[in-house]
């Protein structure tokens, strides 16, 4: 839009500058113009109101500039404006009507002068943010409780707290031709694997598209395979599992204007690590992390192993069991499939009421779980009891996941998993297993394969991702494998 | 990232020879003559496959970047390489689509006995041809994944045979009833051929190999631990079931699993035999038609053997519900006229290749000796 005055350069007339600006501007009334004039010269300060801290402006306009003390004649205004010791404002000095516009958009005050072609831009930048609170969607009991917020710096100031490393890389980008939202990718210089900081910048520079609101965005822009039910990027809002993914060689990217930080490369089972894994010790890490494993088998195969067994397998079931699942589903019309998606379903319609609803209604909506879906749909013979403690299993185990995206694929996947059972049985849940290790052996994250260490094995890192080694024999897998190649 | 060699390891490829040679071979009755020491066939067949697999790593070694039907070009030239290649080409079908038919035909026998042939073999098809369109790599990766499943159903199943009670080691005497020749016979050829000689598909896969010197010793791990393997599973189900019932058995995992049953709690635990043979079955299978895809599209010279996958597997489902009219036309046939054919390919023309190189190699070797003098 501004691509007409973005090539004009400032003239040396004040109020020609002035109406170029309000007219890119338009008539937003949150530009303001501040006029002052000083050592006899004209000039205006530019900025916009919400994004720059008041209290700097007015330090800056009034304390600083108005207050430039004229004992050196011999430079240029603009010279002494530079050389003049703002304690810690940046300052940068612009010709161009476009870098000014940019400037004023990312929250920095720009002063022009009369009768100069350059313009100076103050990093004022500030207003309302939000506060550093703990993390909303991956809570531990025992760790940090810092999460991140929506601002850019604070995340990136967040993880650099906890890694006191110049070797810790940033490097920042501007994406998105409308929105021009500030992005960047952190990584440890060194440690993490130069073809992989080379693709995942490469891919951020070639994202062609008008608006990145969240990290959501960027991540559907940069993934290797768009059709596939898994996720291939990790997101967090913990600054330590952000740091402990960055120690290990991976790429963190920040998008301005949301919590959530992608990391690059991410294999399968990073999404069933906590951070907590860590913090805990070693035995009881490594105990809840093979619960985890098995709640991840029950949440996918769950109903589908229950509906195979009485819909084909009832000679695995032991007798008496058998005798009183009949006797149960008796009463109930429909096959277990159906059965079985009736509460899935319902289920399901619950989970995602409970998200989106107001808070104050919450009491109301586990009344109706709890007692109308539950033991009502059970008494008037819609649903047998045992489907119900099956569904509430499969329910429960999938909140075990630490992150909540791969639990989203898991909860998708299931209700395929439901119909390969209702036809074929255990035949059909083995070949649609097989199905699916096939596709995420085939997946890729920046080169790395998913499924790894896995398929292809690497026997040492797999006993890390199930058993939470001891910290005295435990070197990060990436991390040894770049030490061992420098690749 | 697209476009390079597809490569694989070692330890990949171990894992997809052992899958392989479980194949069917541990759901199913091999090596019939000698009926109830199978077991003791079995590693006596061991030095001999190793032996036999000598052969196929020496072919492998002369030429480490051509498949089988380049070096048989190679080695006999163009005329008489094409129908050899063929007919390699067209066992390795009816082959990949016996296997099928038996892991269909199990499947019915035990749990899905009105669904139809077609639907279970369709099904399986379906997701070989997912698999292979993804490419080898995939393939092997799976394996290894796979591999671990397959160890772990295998080590529950044989924790639950020996809690069970049910093993007589009365059953495992004699040794021998019948005459030691019939136990010599039915390891050769019959167990050397089905399933250690069916390692000749892998000659379609070695070329991948990262690192050629590790084929012999790769294949070699394979042959020892899976000869012990199946070994120990048959001499299991003899244990269990007892002379007559191993004998004339179908399915003879299958009896041997039924008869499980643990505080009257753990009983029927079929579902594990069928996991495992639709695992062993798939990877066989898969390969056997991967072997395919290869000679197929280097006779006929296409570019990306992938996209052979599709019509490869829509001819193994045919050829799987047409070569046999039941159950027991299927196996008469695997007695008789395929055991010819497979003594044919998988020893016959690698040892007549193996002799036509060497009497080459050293008529080359011996004109420049009398060329030099």
């Amino acid at each position: 839009m501004n691509k007409t005055s973005s090539a004009e350069r400032i003239s040396t007339d004040l109020e020609l500058n002035l109406n170029r600006l309000k007219t890119a501007f338009g008539p937003s009334s949150d530009l303001i113009f501040k006029r002052i004039s000083f050592q006899g010269i004209q000039a205006a300060a530019v900025y916009m109101d919400g994004l720059i801290d008041r209290q700097i402006v007015h330090d800056l306009l009034f304390d600083s500039i108005a207050t430039l003390p004229d004992d050196h004649p011999n430079e240029s205004l603009i010279q002494q404006l530079m050389a003049q010791d703002l304690s810690i404002i940046n300052v940068q000095s612009l010709t161009d009507l476009g870098q000014v516009i940019s400037a004023v958009l990312s929250g920095d005050t720009v002063l022009f002068l009369e009768h100069y072609e350059e313009a100076l831009s103050y990093e004022t930048c500030g207003g309302e943010v939000r506060a550093v609170t703990e993390p909303s969607s991956q809570i531990v009991i025992r760790g940090p409780k810092e999460g991140f917020n929506e601002t850019l710096s604070t995340n990136v100031s967040l993880v650099r707290r906890r890694i006191r490393n110049p070797d810790l890389w940033l490097e920042t980008m501007k994406i998105g031709s409308v929105t021009h939202t500030e992005v960047a990718m952190m990584y440890l210089n060194g440690t993490a694997k130069q073809e992989v900081i080379g693709e995942v910048r490469r891919r951020l520079q070639n994202i062609n598209y008008e608006s990145i609101l969240e990290s959501g965005y960027i991540e559907n822009l940069i993934e290797e395979q768009t059709y596939t039910p898994f996720p291939t990027m990790y997101n967090t809002e913990r600054p330590d599992t952000v740091a402990a993914h960055i120690l290990e060689g991976r790429i963190a990217v920040f998008v301005n204007g949301t919590p959530f930080v992608l990391i690059a490369p991410t294999t399968f089972f990073m999404f069933f690590q906590s951070a907590e894994d860590f913090y805990h010790r070693t035995d009881v890490s490594s105990g809840i992390r093979f619960l985890r494993y098995i709640s991840l088998f029950i949440s996918m195969f769950g109903p589908s192993i229950y509906i195979a067994s009485i819909t084909f397998h009832q000679e695995m079931i032991p007798t008496p069991l058998l005798l009183s699942l009949a006797s149960q589903r008796e009463s109930v019309p429909f096959p277990a499939l159906v059965e079985a998606l009736i509460m899935e379903v319902s289920f399901e319609i619950l989970r995602e009421a409970g998200i989106r609803m107001p808070r104050a209604i919450g009491q109301a909506v586990s009344i109706v779980g709890a007692l109308v879906l539950g033991q009502a749909a059970v008494q008037a013979g819609i649903v047998s009891s045992a489907m119900v403690i099956v569904v509430a299993l499969t329910g429960i185990s999938s909140f075990t996941t630490p992150s909540f995206n791969a639990a989203l694929s898991i909860r998708l996947l299931r209700f395929v998993v439901m119909f390969c059972s209702a036809f074929l049985g255990f035949f059909g849940i083995a070949m649609f297993s097989i199905l699916l290790t096939a596709h995420m052996c085939g997946l890729r994250s920046f080169g790395e394969p998913y499924l790894s260490p896995l398929a292809p094995l690497q026997a040492d890192e797999l006993k890390e991702t199930f058993i939470r080694r001891a910290f005295k024999r435990f070197k990060p897998a990436l991390l040894r494998s770049s030490s061992r190649k420098p690749n | 990232m697209q476009g390079n060699k597809q490569t694989i390891s070692s330890k990949q490829l171990l894992a997809l020879m052992i899958l392989f040679e479980f194949g069917t071979a541990i759901v199913v009755h091999i090596g019939l003559e000698s009926n109830h020491a199978t077991w003791l066939s079995i590693l006596i067949a061991i030095p001999g496959a190793l032996l036999l697999y000598g052969i196929y790593r020496y072919l492998y070694l002369q030429f480490p970047d051509l498949i089988v039907s380049s070096y048989i070009r190679k080695i006999v030239g163009p005329f008489l390489s094409w129908p050899i290649s063929l007919f390699i080409l067209a066992y390795f079908i009816y082959n990949g689509a016996r296997n099928l038919r038996e892991a269909g035909d199990l499947l019915i026998a035990s749990v899905y006995d009105e669904t139809p042939l077609f639907i279970i073999n369709a099904t399986m098809i379906f997701v070989m041809i997912y698999v292979l369109s993804k490419g080898i790599e995939v393939l092997v990766r799976l394996a290894q994944v796979y591999l671990f499943v397959i160890l772990i159903l295998g080590v529950t199943g044989i924790l639950a045979i020996v809690f069970s009670g049910e093993i007589e080691f009365s059953n495992l005497f004699p040794i021998n009833g019948g005459s030691w020749l019939h136990v010599l016979q039915t390891a050769y050829p019959s167990i050397l051929l089905f399933p250690f000689g069916e390692l000749f598909a892998f000659s379609t896969v070695l070329p991948l190999l990262n690192n050629p010197k590790q084929a012999g010793k790769t294949g070699a791990i394979a042959i020892i631990f899976s000869g012990l393997v199946l070994s120990l599973t048959h001499g299991l189900q003899l244990l269990v079931l007892g002379d007559s019932i191993y004998v004339r058995s179908n399915f003879t995992l299958l009896t041997t699993i039924s008869v499980i049953n643990i505080a009257d709690f753990l009983q029927r635990l079929d579902a594990i035999v069928m996991l495992s043979l639709i695992i062993c079955v798939f990877f066989k299978m898969s390969l056997y038609s991967y072997a395919v895809m290869a000679i197929w599209g280097d006779l006929f010279r296409i570019k990306s053997p992938a996209k052979l996958a599709a019509p490869v597997g829509i001819v193994v489902l045919f050829m799987s519900i047409f070569s046999a009219w039941s159950f027991p036309e299927h196996t008469n046939e695997g007695q008789k006229a395929s055991m010819l054919m497979l003594f044919l390919v998988t020893v016959a023309i690698p040892l007549l290749l193996f002799l036509v190189h060497l009497a080459k190699k050293s008529f080359r070797y011996f004109r420049e000796v009398s060329h030099n003098e």
